[in-house]
């Protein structure tokens, strides 16, 4: 581990970023809250009384005051977590404001919040309005109860679907429903009725993810003794092409691996600047940061990032200098994953690599068996190519 | 003379034969507390791991009895493999007795029997010698039952002891100086000496094990190996006393080392007999054998830029290593390696483990095969034991493989499932004889390909543990040979080729397919595995392609470890061999040559 940064280290390490002529950066604030962890979830999270979510909040504000005139101005917000909607809006209308007054943030920046369906009520969805919140994702997971209590969720069904109705009655710019598929057992007719459902319901955007198996999760643990299965590889590929094609016909652009939107305006802009080099701030516990060509991450227990800053040390755990050929297989790994695929005179310009030509014979076998295809300067994966993402980044010669 | 006792320890493994060794060694103070590890004499790691002795190792002990005189006594110890049976001979022919070790709790077991014959056709006075009697489970009134009944020896005169514990072993030391002969011999006669073993020592060059028979053999000595006809200058002799001990003269009777400036063990052959060249005796010792490879297989570096040191390894191995041969060879899809000769398949595990662990290699080796001699129509002969070499079918008259003499011995009870087993490995001329009540030595004329396949392992799963193996080689006779080839996606895998008698052509490559079919990981496309005689496809195997590998969630901000994850599954894949454009992992290579043995 390096030795800790001092405030000033810190804006000469991390900050003294050209910002992006284009974009503006992604702010994210990770929620390491639930209250109760769901049996699959590998993220930050931890159970806690109102004096910890306190201490947090304020926390997250004086990690914020460590990157004050870093030189980033940000131009979306994102909470993640966790479990952001169990914050109470009052703490996040406090947060809001102490960000405001460290960071540079746009006037027109959107803001996301996930959201968990027994949070949504009438008043809070009115609150999140009023504190700028332009985009909700309902951790809806499934539609199905049997479902839900096999995943660990506290909602049903029915809460689900009250949640949706209440907010895209309450005004938001995209309402949108994350999914989980590949449970043991799951047919790809029950699969296929679960997607019905969640397009009936007009939302903008869906998320749907295949359920991945953590080692250091419950879930994890019990697929290593054999108590849970996974579903087989061929049938999850069926699944995940069920999903694009059922979608497509639904009139959701499948724009990412895992992600639909109704129209363009939808797509996630937050998650699309980790998927190009983007520059991102993020605070709280575990929160992950990408500017000036270093990475760098946060302390991933809550109680050593509080430590940290409560004591007013940056609570960065380690960081790191990706070279160029890490940086490229970066941009193919997660440009590849996007419909869009990768910008090869981009990628020219950015790390001075012709891939065209370095890489001819590659290009030109994932072409012919129909996993890419050339769209002027963009490589672009076809959807059994978008199936495959990871094998086309690791094929390239870097 | 007559303070000097040369014996070896026989015994089945596991009933202690090196815990014993370590007893007497202790007990005449050869080794202080201090420097005493278990296993002293069982040198190399992969010894010590499995419990056999590959290599022999040779001690002198002094010890003071209970008469009052000092004697000298030469433990030599012998090799525990068929492998290495002409290792065990001459050492065999280096002593005057054997203590024959039983467990006394196992009882008599199917290698202490063969073990004795063999002692037996040297003529050496037996100890039989009941170990372990501090186990709860020891039977000592079975045990001596067993060793009259199945042994044939008297047990009233057995020795008690308990390695483990210590007891007994002055019996054991009294027991060698009261019943076994001192050696015979005269030290003005012309000189006979047996080189029993060879050890390489990088600042002495080779060190010479040698039994004095007749005569003595001094320093400064001009001395003739009678076999190979070279002639050296001694510079040293002396005593194995765990580290070697100076001594002005070896003299009839007495086992101990000779420096004679060999530079390496491929120079010397172990059995062959040192002379005076002044004064030669008339006729060299009997009993002598060339160690030959029987087995041969091509090792490769995992990867190529390890090649270099492959060389390196092999050149040093070979200096303590007489009985394996290598020369260059190559592979398509595997690069430049060494095909090798082995003594039998333990030798090429042994040769493979050390070259992993002392030299740190990764590698891949190719199907054991055995020499097969080629008619070809034109009259010419051919040896052929590579299948890269196997001339083109239309060109071969006829073929003929290696059969060897395989002696059996097992307890009655396992007589069918051996012959079986015999039939199934196209054994002829199958017969059994009684050894004793209840024991039986079944011997079959069997071709040497079909034991280094799988032979020994199927042999002790169907008796259980109980059957010992020793082969001799007899003669070449005809067979209808076929080169299998496996192809991946169409193209020949070359270092999976191997000749094999048309009847068994299928199974192997199926078997060849089944193995690959499940180590090879599935990629972006379909996989076709066939196994091959010429252009008819025998066996097939499909490997279905995968659709789907990227991962679900892509996001927070995480990249590195997913970035890490890929970069690790990148290195992977550089250490895959490419056929085509099909990945192969080296576990492919090393599942395909590993047997059944469900």
């Amino acid at each position: 581990m390096p030795p800790i940064p001092t405030k000033s280290e810190i804006r000469n390490r991390y900050l003294l970023m050209k910002p992006s002529p284009s974009t503006g950066a992604g702010l994210y604030i990770h929620v390491p809250f639930c209250t109760s962890v769901c049996l699959y979830c590998d993220f930050a999270v931890t159970i806690a009384g109102e004096e910890r979510r306190n201490a947090w909040a304020v926390g997250v504000v004086r990690e914020a005051e460590m990157y004050a005139d870093c030189g980033l101005t940000f131009d979306t917000i994102y909470l993640g977590g966790g479990t952001p909607s169990s914050v109470v809006p009052e703490r996040l209308d406090s947060i809001f404001v102490g960000l405001r007054g460290q960071l540079e943030i746009n006037e027109g920046a959107v803001c996301y919040l996930e959201a968990n369906p027994e949070d949504v009520t009438l008043e809070t969805t009115t609150l999140w309005r009023q504190l700028g919140v332009d985009v909700v994702s309902l951790g809806v997971q499934s539609f199905d109860d049997e479902a839900l209590g096999f995943l660990g969720r506290q909602h049903s069904a029915s809460v689900a679907l009250a949640a949706v109705e209440i907010l895209l009655a309450a005004g938001f710019h995209t309402v949108s429903v994350d999914l989980i598929y590949g449970l043991s057992g799951q047919t790809p007719g029950g699969w296929k009725a679960q997607l019905a459902r969640a397009v009936s319901l007009g939302i903008d955007h869906l998320s749907c993810y295949q359920l991945t198996f953590h080692e250091d999760t419950l879930f994890g643990r019990r697929l290593a003794h054999g108590l849970i299965e996974q579903v087989p590889e061929r049938e999850q590929a069926e699944l995940f092409f069920l999903t694009h094609e059922v979608l497509a016909d639904a009139g959701f652009e499948g724009y990412e691996v895992s992600n639909f939107a109704a129209a363009t305006r939808h797509r996630s802009r937050h998650n699309q600047k980790y998927w190009d080099h983007t520059p991102y701030l993020g605070l709280g516990p575990s929160a992950h940061s990408l500017a000036n060509g270093r990475r760098w991450w946060n302390r991933r227990k809550v109680r050593q990032w509080q430590t940290a800053v409560d004591s007013g040390r940056p609570p960065i755990e380690d960081e790191e200098r990706p070279s160029r050929e890490e940086l490229l297989l970066e941009a193919l790994m997660l440009g590849l994953r996007t419909t869009d695929g990768v910008d090869l005179n981009r990628i020219c310009e950015r790390h001075g690599i012709d891939l065209l030509a370095t890489n001819a014979a590659t290009i030109d076998r994932f072409c012919k068996s129909g996993h890419l295809h050339m769209d002027e300067s963009r490589l672009r994966p076809t959807l059994t190519g978008l199936a495959i993402a990871d094998t086309l980044a690791r094929s390239f010669n870097l | 003379m007559d303070d000097i006792r040369s014996f070896c320890i026989i015994a089945h493994i596991d009933h202690g034969k090196s815990t014993l060794a370590d007893r007497l060694i202790q007990h005449c103070g050869a080794v202080t507390d201090r420097e005493f590890r278990d296993q002293i004499l069982d040198s190399m790691d992969i010894e010590r791991e499995r419990g056999i002795t590959i290599k022999s190792n040779t001690v002198t002990l002094e010890y003071t009895a209970r008469d009052g005189r000092t004697y000298r006594l030469n433990l030599i110890d012998t090799p525990g493999h068929v492998d290495f049976s002409h290792e065990v001979r001459r050492s065999l022919m280096s002593c005057e007795g054997a203590l024959l070790l039983v467990d006394a709790a196992q009882g008599v077991e199917a290698q202490t029997v063969a073990n004795l014959y063999l002692a037996l056709e040297y003529d050496l006075e037996m100890v039989p010698v009941i170990n372990k009697i501090d186990l709860p489970a020891a039977d000592v009134e079975r045990v001596k039952e067993e060793i009259e009944e199945d042994l044939g020896l008297d047990a009233d005169d057995a020795v008690l002891c308990s390695a483990k514990t210590g007891d007994g072993i002055e019996e054991v030391l009294e027991a060698i100086i009261q019943r076994l002969p001192p050696p015979a011999g005269d030290p003005e006669a012309p000189l006979q000496a047996l080189i029993f073993d060879a050890q390489y020592d990088p600042y002495r060059g080779v060190v010479l094990l040698v039994r004095v028979m007749e005569g003595s053999l001094r320093r400064g000595q001009k001395i003739l190996l009678m076999h190979t006809g070279k002639e050296y200058d001694v510079e040293e002799v002396g005593l194995l006393q765990l580290k070697r001990v100076k001594t002005d003269e070896l003299a009839a009777g007495m086992v101990g080392y000779v420096i004679a400036g060999v530079k390496a063990v491929s120079e010397i052959a172990v059995g062959d007999t040192i002379t005076d060249v002044e004064a030669p005796a008339d006729a060299p010792l009997p009993g002598y054998k060339e160690a030959k490879s029987v087995v041969f297989s091509s090792i490769y570096p995992m990867s190529t830029e390890e090649y270099p040191e492959l060389i390196k390894a092999l050149e040093k191995l070979k200096l303590n290593d007489a009985a394996l041969t290598y020369e260059k060879d190559s592979s398509a899809a595997l690069g430049f390696g060494f095909r090798c000769g082995f003594l039998g398949l333990l030798h090429l595990e042994v040769v493979q483990e050390r070259l992993r662990r002392e030299y740190d290699l990764s590698l891949i080796l190719s199907a054991p095969s055995v020499r097969y001699r080629i008619t070809l129509t034109d009259g010419q002969e051919l040896w052929v034991d590579n299948p890269s070499l196997y001339p083109d079918p239309g060109s071969i008259d006829g073929a003929e493989e290696p059969y060897i003499k395989a002696s059996v011995m097992m307890p009655e009870r396992y007589v069918g499932a051996v012959m079986e087993l015999c039939r199934d490995r196209r054994g002829e001329n199958t017969t059994f004889s009684y050894l004793a009540v209840g024991r039986v030595e079944l011997t079959s004329e069997m071709p040497l390909a079909e034991v280094i396949f799988d032979f020994y392992d199927r042999l002790k799963s169907v008796t259980q543990g109980y059957g010992s193996f020793d082969y001799e080689m007899i003669d070449y006779r005809p067979t209808d040979l076929v080169k299998v080839d496996i192809l991946v996606n169409a193209e020949v895998v070359d270092a999976l080729s191997q000749l094999v008698h048309r009847d068994k052509a299928r199974a192997r490559a199926l078997h060849y397919c089944e193995r690959l079919a499940d180590t090879i990981p599935r990629q972006q496309f379909k996989i076709a595995i066939q196994g091959a005689v010429g252009g008819d496809i025998i066996a097939r195997k499909t490997i279905n392609a995968y659709r789907k590998d990227v991962t679900a969630k892509c996001y927070g901000g995480d990249i590195s470890r997913k970035r890490k994850l890929l970069e690790k599954q990148k290195k992977g894949k550089k250490r895959m061999k490419m056929v085509g454009a099909v990945e192969i992992p080296q576990s492919a290579f090393v599942a395909v040559l590993k047997t059944d043995r469900d």
